[in-house]
């Protein structure tokens, strides 16, 4: 049996910004229908990494590609939805208008799609609030139902439940599995460790390079650690008491 | 009251602008650039030759004066030449319509007699009446020309100098147009782009920093898309603007006297020759211009505090040298070049054309400035679409 052509490929991936290297030759395949967790420090090269597949940044060298598609190329936004760590939303506009506004530049010009996701969120109750009069969870809420109203086949979520309770962020992931399920490739950068715990595969990035990939007991027997948050200050040349080691990993 | 307290406000808004170092040196640069603008304009301005259209109703009595003024005015010395005669008054007039010559003079068929009984006589001189500075400018040279030819007649005759009365008409609004007939057309074109500039400048930059327009940009939406139903949704708030000042500039509403409260008007009841339409739409022509150039300059902007910094470097030069208080040919040479690449210059000699001449489509002057206006506005539609390319690859 052929494995699937990939979802998302990168290949000899670089973007520098002057001198500095946001992301230093990353090279990744990811299948479809599987949620990956895009885990390192602030400053590692995650968002330039996903503005790139998003197709908002121009690599420096090297390629990436979403659904066969050499990026940046706007035939193939349609099928990426992108949230990215700034809310981005129009504080003077409704929740339904939000979500609205975003679905018809994505084509879909119906109601019925803004309700549908607007269910999900758990922001039905709220459609005609101003976005501005929104708490702090309930904005990222909202992002992501204007990220998921058409349905994309890419999902690039950055950062995605930063302030979102626990109760729903568990039905977030639910319904991420369900749309997993169902073909959807899922990106998701993070530093909630027990959200990585839930994706099927974990990438480490550290000075825009890939230090290690694999499911999350793998990348654990990696870095020799017990559980996930010490692997992760492992690979973020830190012990677990957040201490820099004397010979960080590279 | 704590002074620590408020020396660290005020040590904070220092510590900001150390590190803005663009609005620093605004601070500096921004003064001296109006001044400066304002000071060349007003000492360098050119002085255009009046050309003097005489027609003569007098016989060979006038025909002597015609003869004395254009002698002395050849080569024109004193700034003030005699270009043609013309047989009528329409004649006379036809010439000034069609730009050969700034006013007329015309001696009366009474002339001859006035003169003979010793009375003053009464000469009429007939201004563009447009532009009440440049006619009294023109007013004021032609009189000082007449008292020396009037000198110089009675040293001849042996005679006394006649000083003759002026009486004075214009060709298109009434003489008794005041400062508000002439500026009301360019209040239209100055306020809509200025509002509309700022309204789009800050709307913009935050789309840029807010982060929507990159997530406008992750969407099929294309840049030629985003400026367009920018231009729509700005330009129909625009437009409404525009409707307002036009009606508010040409409408009077007498509101009586209610109890207590003395009568009194709203709207300007400014004179206005020309189509009310034509002059709406030139003012929109100018204000999705400004859409765009709000878009545009959106991108050097970080800040709302920016775009303000944008108004003495954009707008108001617009205002002192786009033809407003002073006519563009008769700015020095430099900024009369400047001027004629701003639209506000095309906007405000349209819209006077419009109102005051009661020029209409079929006028050239008016062709070319609605042709400039939207060449501008394209222009800055095609450079606000390239801002959005480079703001983020």
């Amino acid at each position: 049996m052929t494995a699937p052509a990939p979802a998302v490929e990168a290949a000899g991936l670089h973007k520098s910004f002057g001198t500095v290297r946001a992301v230093d030759g990353i090279d990744l395949a990811l299948a479809p229908g599987r949620i990956y967790g895009l885990l390192g420090p602030n400053g590692s090269g995650k968002t330039t990494f996903i503005r790139m597949v998003a197709g908002l940044a121009r690599p420096t060298a090297g390629t990436a590609r979403v659904l066969g598609t050499l990026m940046p190329n706007r035939d193939v936004l349609g099928q990426i939805g992108y949230m990215p760590q700034a809310e981005a939303l129009y504080p003077e506009l409704s929740v339904a208008e939000n979500v609205a506004f975003f679905a018809r530049l994505e084509g879909h010009s119906d109601r019925v799609p803004v309700d549908r996701v607007l269910d999900l969120v758990g922001l039905a109750d709220r459609r005609t609030t101003p976005a501005m009069h929104l708490s702090g969870g309930m904005r990222r809420r909202l992002s992501l139902a204007c990220t998921l109203v058409h349905e994309p086949a890419v999902l690039l979520l950055d950062e995605p439940t930063v302030g979102v309770d626990p109760a729903l962020r568990v039905q977030f992931w639910a319904h991420f599995r369900k749309l997993a399920a169902a073909g959807t490739t899922i990106i998701v950068a993070s530093h909630v460790m027990d959200e990585a715990d839930r994706c099927d595969e974990l990438i480490f990035i550290r000075s825009g390079r890939v230090l290690a990939r694999g499911t999350s007991a793998e990348v654990r027997n990696g870095a020799g650690t017990p559980d996930l948050e010490t692997a992760f200050l492992h690979f973020s040349g830190l012990d677990a008491d957040g201490r820099a080691l004397e010979a960080p990993i590279s | 009251m704590s002074a620590s307290r408020i020396l660290a406000v005020a040590r904070r808004i220092a510590q900001g602008f150390r590190r803005d170092e663009r609005t620093l040196g605004l601070i500096f640069v921004v003064p001296i650039v109006i001044t400066a603008l304002l000071g060349w304009v007003i000492r360098d301005q050119k002085d255009l030759t009046v050309g003097v259209v005489i027609v003569n109703e007098a016989g060979a009595p006038g025909q002597r004066i015609v003869d004395a003024l254009t002698t002395a005015t050849i080569g024109a010395p004193d700034g003030i030449e005699v270009v043609a005669t013309a047989e009528t008054q329409a004649a006379a007039e036809a010439a000034l319509r069609d730009d050969n010559g700034d006013l007329a003079l015309i001696l009366p068929a009474t002339l001859p007699g006035d003169v003979l009984t010793g009375q003053r006589p009464r000469l009429t001189v007939i201004t563009g009446g447009t532009d009440p500075a440049v006619d009294g400018a023109a007013l004021g040279k032609l009189q000082g020309l007449m008292a020396t030819v009037a000198e110089e007649l009675a040293a001849a005759t042996g005679g006394v100098a006649i000083i003759p009365e002026i009486e004075r008409q214009t060709l298109y609004l009434t003489a008794q147009a005041d400062e508000l007939d002439v500026l009301a057309p360019v209040f239209l074109a100055y306020f809509a782009y200025f509002f509309v500039f700022i309204l789009t400048g800050i709307s913009f930059l935050r789309e840029r920093i807010g982060g929507t327009l990159e997530r406008l940009l992750a969407t099929p939406v294309s840049r030629a898309e985003i400026v367009i139903g920018y231009s729509l949704g700005f330009g129909f708030f625009a437009i409404l603007q525009v409707i307002v000042l036009t009606v508010f500039v040409l409408a009077r509403v007498d509101v009586p006297s209610i109890g207590p409260l003395p009568a009194f008007t709203i709207g300007l009841d400014v004179q206005s020759v020309g189509s009310p339409l034509i002059a709406f739409l030139l003012a929109v022509v100018l204000s999705l211009g400004s859409v765009s150039l709000g878009i545009f300059l959106s991108t050097f902007a970080r800040t709302e505090l920016q775009i303000m910094q944008f108004i003495p470097l954009v707008i108001i030069p617009q205002g002192l040298i786009g033809g407003i208080f002073w006519p563009v040919d008769r700015l020095p040479d430099v900024l009369e070049v400047v001027a004629h690449v701003m639209p506000m210059a095309y906007a405000v000699d349209g819209l006077r054309a419009v109102m005051l001449r009661g020029a209409d489509f079929g006028d050239a002057a008016v062709q070319l400035d609605f042709l400039v206006l939207t060449g501008i506005a394209a222009l800055f539609v095609v450079l606000a679409g390239t801002t959005i390319k480079r703001e983020v690859a």
